[in-house]
């Protein structure tokens, strides 16, 4: 019986041994064959084949490059790049939410692109500023953005139907007269079982919602990546109007976060949020009847925080890797090629060059290509991005819950200064 | 003349001495023996726990990120631990857990051990089962399933709680009521365990004892008092160790069911941790603070330690 134990733990080492000799024959290059890169991205939806298509379509028409791509959830990809990239794991390329590019950027984990886009063949001029905005950290470029598109307004058709209004408001006043219309208090308890709109107070939509509200008024919470301004009498204005909407005239259920207010809208309970292109898949699985429209524009002017997506070329990939890297990006923004994955990823077209009519198969995309010119890029150049944006969502969700609005800002400014001091 | 008479008398080896048969080379045969049994485990902490903890206070020392080279920073890290206003309020939402925690966990856990030992409760085994089955869930399933019976719009709770007219409203978005409630979903997870080692430790008290005390006189609360409690001492001892530990360690129904929030009101030293190391990708600064909670978790143990051990003495 101990034999032939022993003869079993010999044969299973063995047998690992020639799994590892045999995978190692696999990956093991000779000097003809194309230079591979790896390319991790989190488009696991439609968006996702898409994506898939244009890779097997830039392999196919180069010789000398091969990109294999890895699809993980952009939560996975934050949560692992770190470590495969320090154990030279990672991968060569990767796309991620672009507000996460400056962390890494900073960090040294991505190449810098000042040459390419410094190429005319690199097919970026004429690329939305505002989405290049989003990959620059001290006025270096580390990425290329994959997606950039404005928050907008969904609301839902039947509601409005019901309620009697005909055209979208066009200004926060008509906005929010409309929604109270909207919001259905029936047994007169005070609560309303439907609400006009979901104003989230934190972790909004790509945290948009508030900084998109700021812009609207004239004002702004970071300038230049270095200095705070979300202390300004534009944003206490603002601020105290939805506050005022949201306690006064109860237009929107209170201490929501983005994800929430996506679930209120997709369950009925209330007529309008602001969300992203998603938001269109979200209502037709819920036999939601909806329309897409633009924020409406504030006191000063019609603005929308965007949400983007960029990809870089990590620090682990050789001059090799990087070149084809580049290759890649410059046939990513061929007018085609974008054009292609607009359409199919159903976000806007990142040329500006490609009007709303080249995008009209998709309706959501051209609906939201008309209004791709007022986005803006979401603190451009910060860092810790996120822990401003922590300091405002306090300021926002102590604001809705009756708190000082002068005090607040004031209290934002100075923690929102201290962690840009720290970067 | 036979060999048996040349041989020196047996001398006694306790059972417990493995090895080493022969007089020759006992000793070292004996310690190879030792050694090789310790060995896998050995091997298996020193990669997996002291060599990554080694690791981690080089780096607390240093501005690493995970990239590239790290700078040496001297004591810059731990200088921030204690100045930095997130990071002390995080400590001091730490403590208010750790406070809300531990006393209501432990007395919960007592009381149901006391209840499940007493002879007279019927059907005991189905109680003990079904009060262990929170423990079994994971915590990050069971914080989803409290997050969604909380909830103000869809919540059950809510549901039935307005059928008496209660309202209860988004307890998670209070910034007063959401560290409570993230303390009681821990408690309704974690006090199972230490309900069984509870009665573990009843069990180990014979019987006898509580009849002399009978005899003598002594009601229910004074056989507790002086029969149960002084007897339960180092099993009380043990689980207010662990209490503790897992509370300065509170993390994942927060992550879950708050992220921190309202107002950062529940952001502990373990969030921050997470916060630091993994999305701002300060690896640095995240070890430091691994270690400044290390060593008081440390110093908190050795604390109860002592006293629950010179309890036991004044009591023996």
């Amino acid at each position: 019986m101990k034999k032939l134990l022993t003869a079993a733990a010999v044969l299973a080492v063995a047998s690992l041994g020639l799994a590892a000799c045999s995978s190692g024959s696999d990956s093991a290059s000779t000097s003809g064959d194309p230079v591979t890169l790896t390319f991790w991205h989190g488009y696991t939806e439609a968006d996702g084949d898409v994506l898939e298509g244009i890779v097997d379509d830039f392999n196919a028409a180069h010789d000398d490059v091969k990109i294999e791509t890895e699809v993980k959830t952009w939560a996975v990809i934050d949560d692992t790049l770190l470590t495969a990239l320090s154990a030279d794991q990672g991968p060569d390329i990767v796309a991620m939410p672009a507000e996460r590019l400056p962390v890494y950027a900073s960090k040294g984990a991505f190449a810098d692109l000042t040459d390419f886009y410094a190429d005319d063949a690199s097919n970026t001029s004429e690329l939305n500023p505002q989405a290049v905005a989003m990959e620059t950290v001290d006025g270096t470029p580390y990425g290329v953005p994959t997606g950039f598109v404005p928050l907008s307004v969904f609301y839902n058709k039947a509601l409005f139907a019901a309620a009697g209004i005909t055209e979208f408001p066009t200004t926060w006043d008509e906005w929010v007269a409309d929604a109270k219309k909207l919001t259905v208090d029936q047994n007169g308890d005070g609560t309303p079982e439907q609400y006009g709109m979901v104003l989230p107070d934190h972790a909004t939509v790509a945290n948009g919602v508030w900084p998109s509200l700021f812009y609207g008024n004239g004002g702004d919470v970071v300038e230049d990546g270095t200095t705070a301004v979300i202390d300004s009498p534009e944003n206490a204005e603002t601020l105290e109007y939805w506050s005022k909407a949201v306690i006064d005239d109860k237009i929107s259920p209170t201490g929501v976060d983005g994800v929430k207010a996506d679930e209120l809208f997709s369950s009925g309970k209330v007529a309008m949020t602001i969300g992203g292109p998603w938001m269109a898949s979200i209502a037709k699985d819920n036999a939601i009847d909806y329309g897409i429209a633009a924020i409406p524009a504030g006191p000063k002017q019609q603005a929308a925080s965007a949400i983007g997506v960029s990809m870089g070329i990590t620090a682990q990939a050789d001059d090799a890797k990087a070149a084809a890297a580049k290759e890649f990006f410059s046939y990513f923004f061929e007018p085609e090629v974008a054009t292609a994955w607009s359409l199919g990823s159903g976000w806007p077209p990142l040329r500006t060059d490609i009007p709303a009519s080249d995008v009209a198969d998709n309706p959501t995309v051209a609906a939201l290509t008309e209004i791709a010119g007022t986005s803006r890029a979401l603190l451009p150049g910060v860092v810790n991005s996120s822990d401003v944006l922590a300091e405002m969502d306090v300021a926002t969700q102590k604001a809705l819950a009756g708190g000082d609005v002068p005090s607040l800002l004031g209290d934002a400014q100075a923690a929102i200064q201290s962690t840009l001091d720290e970067q | 003349m036979t060999t048996h008479a040349t041989r020196p008398p047996r001398r006694y080896r306790p059972p417990g001495q493995l090895g080493g048969r022969g007089p020759i080379g006992g000793q070292a045969k004996r310690r190879l023996t030792i050694a090789g049994f310790l060995l896998p485990a050995l091997a298996i902490l020193t990669l997996f726990v002291f060599w990554p903890m080694l690791s981690a206070l080089r780096l607390s020392f240093t501005d690493a990120s995970g990239f590239g080279r790290e700078k040496f920073i001297g004591l810059e890290n731990y200088t921030e631990v204690f100045t930095d206003p997130d990071i002390l309020r995080a400590m001091g939402n730490t403590v208010l857990y750790t406070v809300m925690f531990t006393p209501l966990a432990v007395v919960l856990a007592l009381a149901l051990a006391l209840a499940l030992n007493s002879p007279y409760l019927p059907f005991r085994g189905v109680f003990r089962t079904w009060l262990f089955l929170p423990f079994i869930v994971s915590l990050a399933v069971a914080a989803f399933a409290w997050q969604y019976l909380l909830d103000p719009q869809v919540g059950l709770l809510n549901y039935w709680l307005q059928g008496f007219g209660i309202r209860i409203g988004n307890v998670l978005q209070d910034p007063v009521l959401a560290m409570p409630t993230v303390v009681l979903v821990a408690v309704w997870k974690n006090f199972a365990f230490y309900m069984i080692v509870f009665l573990a430790g009843l069990q180990e008290i014979p019987g006898s004892l509580y009849e002399a005390a009978k005899m003598d006189g002594a009601g229910p609360w004074s056989r507790f008092r002086n029969v149960t409690m002084p007897l339960l001492g180092n099993t009380t001892g043990f689980v207010l160790i662990i209490a503790t530990i897992a509370a300065l360690q509170a993390f994942d129904q927060i992550y879950v069911m708050t992220g921190g929030g309202p107002y950062k009101s529940t952001q502990t030293v373990v969030m921050q941790i997470y916060q630091s190391g993994f999305k701002d990708l300060d690896l640095g600064f995240a070890s430091a603070l691994s270690y400044v909670l290390l060593i008081a978790t440390l110093i908190l143990s050795l604390v109860q330690f002592f006293v629950t051990g010179r309890r036991e003495k004044d009591v023996g």
